[in-house]
């Protein structure tokens, strides 16, 4: 083996590798943790978990640096080393399978953690009583959303996402007979009524509702308990010139119209649609809170579920620590509206590995219960020879 | 160190992860079923009485906006007033041999998305095709009021499996849009037209 390969190779198995990375993640943990306060649960997640390395800025600019290493790069490495070192001591022997078990359970933890990061789809379904719906929406990410409506039946949807406004520039569709401008994009801005605004910037927007609005960008929100509501000015541009411009933000709560070659259009900035070739319809939701206070006790929703081709129509209880799981989807409890007792919302989650932590649990369970069962025995024998 | 394809597997996954966000989708989706309204509880005894005092005259109400003058209407003793909830500034019980119409009263800062987006919306509302520009203007009646002016539609058609009639006003006041929406089992609802108008003629501005 040369020299250089088997640096690396004595680098990528060493144990010092292994609580040199445990270390770091227990400060990248607990540094997150601080930042909580400043960042929110979400915000964490991006910065320090979800990321190669966390970012820190040269003070006075707005240059990004790496700071530190983050939760990929960290657990990336942890990983390696884990599946190397295996690779390397590996010994077929009964005495070893404890260790070996728990070892790989702790890979499987790591791999299906990636995964989850990179598959996993979460959403949110908000229902009132009597309200079917067959789409759950994002939390965050936006869409800009083209609508043929013509067609009393069905709306023809071109759905632009979030990364394609925020950079801007002119967009040609096979579906639309319009190029789509995407003249501004605010990460989060607020809307006011022109009138109430006495210093606003001259409207961009000609069409809609816009001419009568003003628009103030805000800073970016990480907070728990608040979302950000991005903003555009979006012109659509036909062959013969322009038929105007609209601003959108989620903020409307209704699109808006546009008729052209005797087709309506409805355009609306929008939180991104997951549709479901099934409908879920709120029929009860129950909230119970301890006397006295205003702490949940229980909640609960009673729902329809109908599929589209009709096989499928009961009805499902769905309440704390009891999803509703269907077609590689999981309906969570999640909340309500306070201001209303009868709507419900339900996080949807899309995770293909979900089965993973437990089936690593039950490896490493496994591991050290032989492992350990195997010291008692020896032990056990030592003594009773004695 | 890595064999090649390891490496052009590994580029790959990077890169479809780097796309997905990107992609334009297109789809064919159903219409959105009309928003349902927070269902507010069936008027007690003691909200029906107290609807209908015993001097016969008409229950008043009056209720602020945010921004904007109020309107204030005057509406037949033989509607039951129910709750408002959180979004309405009046809330009605039309009931009749054909089952139970709701009237609900609601108002927004702006022009709401322009007129034409609000007699589709409601369209919609009974899976009727939208209008274009040009054809709204031939299937409304504009109404004055008073100092008000109110487009008033009359719509039929379907909601869920029952057929369905929408008598509406839209009513610019200030700064607001106010709506006044009258939605239930078509023959009911066609018999309450009379009334409704009569009662729109109640509108007006504090």
């Amino acid at each position: 083996m040369k020299p250089i390969t088997r640096q690396f190779r004595d680098f990528f198995v060493s144990l010092k590798l292994t609580i040199v990375l445990l270390v770091l993640s227990i400060v990248l943990i607990f540094w997150a943790t601080l930042s909580q306060v400043d960042l929110g649960v979400w915000g964490v997640q991006e910065k320090f978990f979800h990321s190669f390395f966390v970012l820190g800025r040269i003070p006075g600019t707005k240059f990004p640096i790496p700071v530190f290493p983050g939760g990929y790069s960290i657990g990336g490495l942890l990983l390696i080393n884990l599946i190397a070192a295996h690779i390397y001591r590996f010994k077929l022997e009964w005495k070893k399978l404890g260790i070996q078990l728990t070892h790989f359970g702790i890979i499987l933890i790591l791999v299906g953690e990636l995964l989850s990061g990179i598959f996993q789809q979460e959403s949110q379904m908000p229902l009132n009583e009597g309200e079917t719906k067959n789409y759950s929406e994002s939390y965050r990410d936006v869409e800009l959303a083209i609508m043929d409506i013509t067609d009393p039946k069905f709306n023809e949807v071109v759905a632009i996402p979030e990364a394609v406004l925020r950079d801007g520039g002119t967009i040609q569709h096979p579906s639309l007979p319009f190029q789509v401008k995407i003249r501004d994009y605010y990460p989060n801005a607020i809307l006011q009524m022109r009138n109430q605004v006495p210093n606003a910037a001259p409207a961009v927007a000609t069409s809609g509702i816009g001419p009568r609005v003003a628009l103030i960008p805000l800073p970016l929100t990480y907070k728990a308990d608040e979302r950000n509501s991005p903003a555009a000015d979006i012109e659509l541009v036909a062959t013969e010139g322009s038929l105007g411009i609209w601003v959108t933000s989620p903020l409307f709560g209704m699109p808006q119209t546009v008729s052209y070659q005797g087709h309506t259009w409805e355009l609306a900035l929008r939180f991104k649609r997951y549709y479901r070739p099934f409908a879920l319809t709120l029929l009860k939701f129950t909230h119970e809170i301890y006397a006295g206070t205003d702490i949940p006790k229980n909640f609960a929703s009673r729902v329809r579920l109908k599929t589209d081709d009709g096989h499928e129509d009961r009805e499902i209880l769905i309440y704390m620590n009891n999803p509703l799981r269907y077609a590689g989807l999981t309906f969570y409890q999640a909340s309500f509206d306070p201001s209303n007792d009868h709507n419900t919302i339900l996080q949807v989650v899309r995770n293909p590995s979900w089965v993973l932590p437990y089936v690593s649990c039950i490896l490493m369970a496994l591991g050290l219960v032989i492992q350990f069962g195997m010291h008692l025995v020896k032990f056990i024998r030592k003594r009773s020879a004695n | 160190m890595f064999p090649r394809p390891t490496v052009f597997a590994a580029l790959s996954l990077v890169l479809l992860i780097g796309c997905k966000d990107r992609e334009i989708a297109t789809y064919r989706a159903p219409k959105d079923p009309p928003p349902v309204m927070p269902g507010p509880p069936p008027p007690s005894d003691d909200a029906a009485s107290s609807s209908a005092p015993g001097n016969q005259s008409m229950a008043n109400t009056a209720v602020p906006t945010a921004s904007g003058s109020d309107l204030v209407w005057t509406a037949p003793t033989a509607w039951a007033a129910k709750p408002n909830g959180p979004m309405r500034k009046g809330s009605f019980s039309v009931k009749g041999d054909g089952g139970d119409a709701d009237l609900s009263i609601t108002a927004f800062p702006g022009s709401t998305g322009g007129l034409l987006a609000n007699v589709n919306r409601w369209r919609g509302q009974l899976g009727l095709a939208p209008f274009g520009e040009g054809e709204m203007e031939t299937n409304v009646v504009h109404l004055d009021a008073g100092d008000l002016h109110m487009v008033v539609v009359d719509f039929a058609g379907n909601a869920g499996d029952k057929s369905t009639r929408i008598l509406g006003a839209i009513i610019p006041q200030d700064t607001d849009t106010w709506f006044f929406k009258l939605m239930g089992p078509d023959a009911l609802v066609e018999s309450q037209k009379p009334a409704f108008l009569e009662f729109l003629h109640t509108v007006k501005s504090r």
